[in-house]
């Protein structure tokens, strides 16, 4: 069942056409992949369904709501949720630290004083159990900055994860990972899909097929190509390519 | 409906306001009336693009007339001509308009999602894969009553397999003067085209 659609969106800045009659959708408990060439419009296409830019023509709805144009406080609040390809952590306060402002308790809560916070036990629980589904329970009292760039990648998913979402938005999870850090990301993307719906930007092409239940291809701000990773490499010309090999 | 008709179209550039000089001229006259994908190819400096801009109504024709799906594009709106036809630069998209015009006086686009697509040489690289996902796009476009045109500069044997693979016809541009070939033999029988191809037709197995 779809829990995400975008309907012929249309975007453009000034005179360049950044997306042009897009639609989209995503399944239920499924992961669903983006790529693209660079500069085909991958992000802008992040940045409109998650709200941060509105489309000039489109419909974009949620289980069923229609979303177009909603703030993105408003529909981050709904349940959806992401990661920017550049980290966006508080380095100098500790793992749970980050999760615990994140998380919708605490923020409900009427003192902003971090210190009492853990005094609650309730909440500390709810921060560590998040921090356990992406494998950093053990390091919750290290500070953010002393994690390794993977773990740093798996914290910022946690801090995503923390405000309960339904549906999670990754733009370029493997940018700046090594090929170990790389792997380790995609074993904790492979836990979490029983649980989420995920939506992943990928220019690494190898980890994209390897986890994806589909894929959508954009070039020219259109969708040129959909289907599942198998549908996709059996096209002559992709088994021609290094994409080829990852089968 | 007719697809796309090209009647008596003219461009030329002169040297300047003073000096009526003309430097370049493009000379073209064709009607497309299926949908269909288009191989268009020439030298470079041959007036592919200004052929494509003077379709796609982004750049004013000396004389003679564009007409997509029965509408003459250069009486559209500026901000409409997008909706009959798109010029695909390699890998951006930027569209800029201008007419001496008001939008006000000139006619609504009656198409939503254009007929005819221009794809201006796509960046075509055997590695990642997405010459075959480009391929499937256009192959689409056309099973969805499309035009597709595909302009390519080949200088890899493989861009020829791509355009005889997918071309049901071609047009080639040279020094301002287009030819249309109704398919890949004649594009090779045709001689300015077989010069301009020269060493990668000859080493071609499937010319042989």
């Amino acid at each position: 069942m779809t829990l995400f659609a975008a309907e012929a969106i249309h975007k453009r800045f000034g005179a360049r056409v950044v997306l042009e009659n897009i639609s989209l959708g995503f399944e239920r408990d499924r992961v669903h992949g983006i790529m693209g060439p660079n500069g085909a419009g991958k992000t802008t296409c992040f940045n409109v369904l998650t709200g941060r830019h509105a489309p000039d023509r489109g419909r974009i709805t949620f289980d069923g709501r229609d979303i177009t144009g909603l703030a993105p406080q408003r529909i981050a609040r709904l349940g959806i949720a992401r990661s920017f390809q550049i980290m966006n952590l508080f380095d100098d306060t500790l793992v749970i630290e980050n999760v615990l402002l994140a998380l919708p308790a605490f923020r409900g809560r009427r003192t902003s004083v971090l210190g009492k916070v853990f005094e609650d036990a309730g909440l500390t629980d709810a921060a560590l159990a998040v921090l356990d589904l992406v494998g950093l329970a053990d390091r919750a009292w290290e500070k953010a900055a002393a994690l390794p760039y993977g773990d740093r990648r798996a914290l910022e998913i946690a801090v995503a994860l923390a405000a309960e979402p339904r549906i999670l938005f990754l733009d370029e999870p493997t940018s700046g990972l090594g090929a170990e850090a790389t792997q380790g990301l995609a074993r904790l993307l492979d836990r979490l899909r029983q649980r989420y719906t995920i939506v992943i930007i990928e220019h690494d092409m190898r980890f994209l097929f390897g986890l994806a239940d589909r894929i959508s291809v954009i070039h020219w701000g259109q969708v040129i190509a959909e289907g599942t990773p198998a549908e996709l490499m059996a096209d002559k010309w992709v088994k021609r390519s290094a994409l080829g090999e990852v089968a | 409906m007719t697809m796309l008709e090209v009647q008596g179209l003219e461009k030329v550039y002169r040297k300047g306001w003073l000096d009526r000089t003309p430097t370049f001229r493009l000379a073209a006259d064709f009607t497309i009336e299926a949908p269909a994908i288009v191989g268009m190819m020439g030298p470079n400096g041959s007036g592919k693009t200004t052929l494509f801009e003077l379709i796609t109504g982004s750049n004013r024709p000396s004389a003679g007339r564009v007409t997509v799906q029965g509408q003459d594009i250069h009486k559209v709106r500026t901000d409409e001509r997008d909706r009959l036809a798109i010029h695909y630069h390699q890998s951006y998209q930027v569209r800029h308009f201008r007419s001496l015009v008001p939008n006000l006086l000139l006619r609504k686009a009656a198409s939503d999602y254009p007929m005819v697509h221009l794809f201006d040489e796509p960046q075509f690289n055997t590695q990642d894969g997405y010459i075959g996902f480009m391929l499937a796009f256009f192959r689409r476009l056309r099973a969805e009553g499309r035009l597709v045109f595909l302009c390519v500069h080949p200088n890899e044997r493989f861009h020829l397999e791509i355009l005889q693979e997918i071309c049901e016809q071609f047009i080639f541009v040279h020094k301002g003067t287009v030819t249309e070939l109704p398919d890949y033999p004649t594009l090779l029988a045709h001689p300015p085209a077989r010069a301009y191809l020269g060493g990668l037709v000859e080493r071609a197995p499937s010319s042989e």
